[in-house]
């Protein structure tokens, strides 16, 4: 399988398998190939594409409120998910369910405190259990964000990562944490306008952070900037 | 805003775990995946039902889509076709490759054309090639993909040996194929 194989019969396989036709054995050794052959992803996407505008005839039909009930409570209800809930509605609250600033703590912090002047923001980036804290403060002039872990720290393998969520927009990364409690961040020019108004969040990513670019795994805490 | 970025921003968001997004999300198009997964089962009952679960992989997935392959809508609704002939085979009992995409194809897949073409041209490409195609022929890869039918399904639908229908289907993709890259 190795080999160059023929295009068009990858053409026609990858079109089988975005119509389902494949068996069982026929799709799991696609799905095989598919992770290692990003040429046989792009005609596997083409085609979903091309057959999705197939999807185009069918009227919508509004689902009955139940669903969306069911949806809920299967992904929301449960204590495992509480931090979801919270995040929730930290994002649309602006700050309603944000845990409050501890300004004492942050101003006898010699190493938030670190360098010249004192900082223009800060943000504690904290879980609703308090299993992982994470202290920032930002020194708009140099573009340097400080942190300071306080609690917790990556699963073995897995890294944490930092995100800046601007209101609607994607959520942008800031770096991966390091292994050591203390790091200082250069904020890029492009998100430093939106951080005195931002939610600093930490996600669960493998080591070296998320491949995509945006987050992948589960949201361990977050954090309104504020001033100081 | 385009749709496309819209729906995009909201799965990111999603992605974090803001509900708001994901609210917003189902309100834009719950009604289409609905449709999607109606058309596939024909009952409502097991259609809500398999909604429910779409949406819960919609969320606990949603950081696996990304904006460097297809457009949003083409994933969700992929997601609920895939999730809807899941059940529809398993009702069936029938032996068959799961289609689960939205877990393997869709980690990193790479831009394609197709996906950066406006949705309305795209649109009418693929009904001009799917005219150009016998009609029954037309037909099969329809019901393919919109009923989830089998080569099994079809063959008995129209009445040709399994193989037989396998190899009009496979030419005509690549007939397909070349109208669409034209």
């Amino acid at each position: 399988m190795s080999e160059t194989p023929d295009r068009d019969d990858d053409t026609v396989l990858a079109g089988e398998y975005a119509l389902g036709l494949l068996s069982a054995e026929e799709a799991a050794v696609f799905e095989a190939r598919l992770g290692a052959e990003p040429e046989l992803r792009a005609l596997y996407a083409a085609w979903a594409e091309d057959f999705a505008q197939l999807a185009e005839d069918i009227p919508p039909e509004t689902p009955p409120a139940q669903v969306k009930t069911l949806i809920e409570s299967e992904l929301f209800d449960t204590p495992r998910h509480s931090i979801w809930s919270w995040f929730g509605l930290a994002a649309i609250g602006g700050g309603l369910a944000v845990a409050a600033l501890a300004l004492a703590v942050f101003l006898g912090a010699d190493f938030l405190n670190d360098g010249p002047g004192a900082p223009d923001y800060v943000a504690e980036i904290t879980a609703e259990d308090g299993s992982l804290t994470i202290e920032a403060a930002y020194h708009a002039g140099e573009a340097r964000l400080v942190l300071e872990r306080r609690a917790g720290a990556a699963r073995p393998g897995r890294a944490l990562e930092l995100w800046l969520i601007d209101g609607d927009a994607a959520p942008a990364s800031l770096g991966v944490l390091p292994d050591d409690p203390h790091a200082v961040f250069e904020v890029a020019e492009g998100h430093r306008a939106a951080m005195p108004n931002a939610t600093l969040a930490i996600s669960d990513e493998p080591a070296g952070g998320s491949p995509t670019g945006l987050p992948t795994g589960d949201v361990l805490a977050a954090g309104q900037v504020s001033s100081i | 805003m385009r749709d496309r970025d819209e729906i995009e921003a909201l799965l990111a968001r999603a992605a974090i775990a803001d509900r708001a997004a994901f609210d917003d999300l189902y309100s834009r198009t719950s009604a289409k995946l609905f449709g999607v997964v109606l058309r596939v089962l024909n009952d409502r009952a097991s259609s809500e039902d398999v909604l429910q679960e779409v949406y819960v992989r919609i969320w606990r997935n949603a950081g696996r889509y990304n904006a460097n392959g297809l457009n949003p809508m083409t994933w969700l609704i992929t997601v609920a076709r895939n999730a809807a002939i899941d059940r529809l085979r398993r009702q069936k009992t029938q032996p068959t490759g799961d289609v689960d995409v939205d877990d393997v194809a869709l980690a990193d897949p790479a831009p394609t054309p197709e996906a950066e073409m406006l949705r309305g041209a795209e649109r009418a490409q693929i009904v001009a090639c799917f005219d150009e195609l016998e009609a029954q022929r037309a037909e099969a890869v329809r019901r393919a993909y919109l009923e989830g039918e089998t080569y099994a399904d079809l063959s008995a639908r129209f009445d040709v040996p399994v193989n037989t229908m396998r190899t009009w289907l496979r030419r005509s993709l690549l007939k397909l194929k070349e109208c669409l890259s034209r």
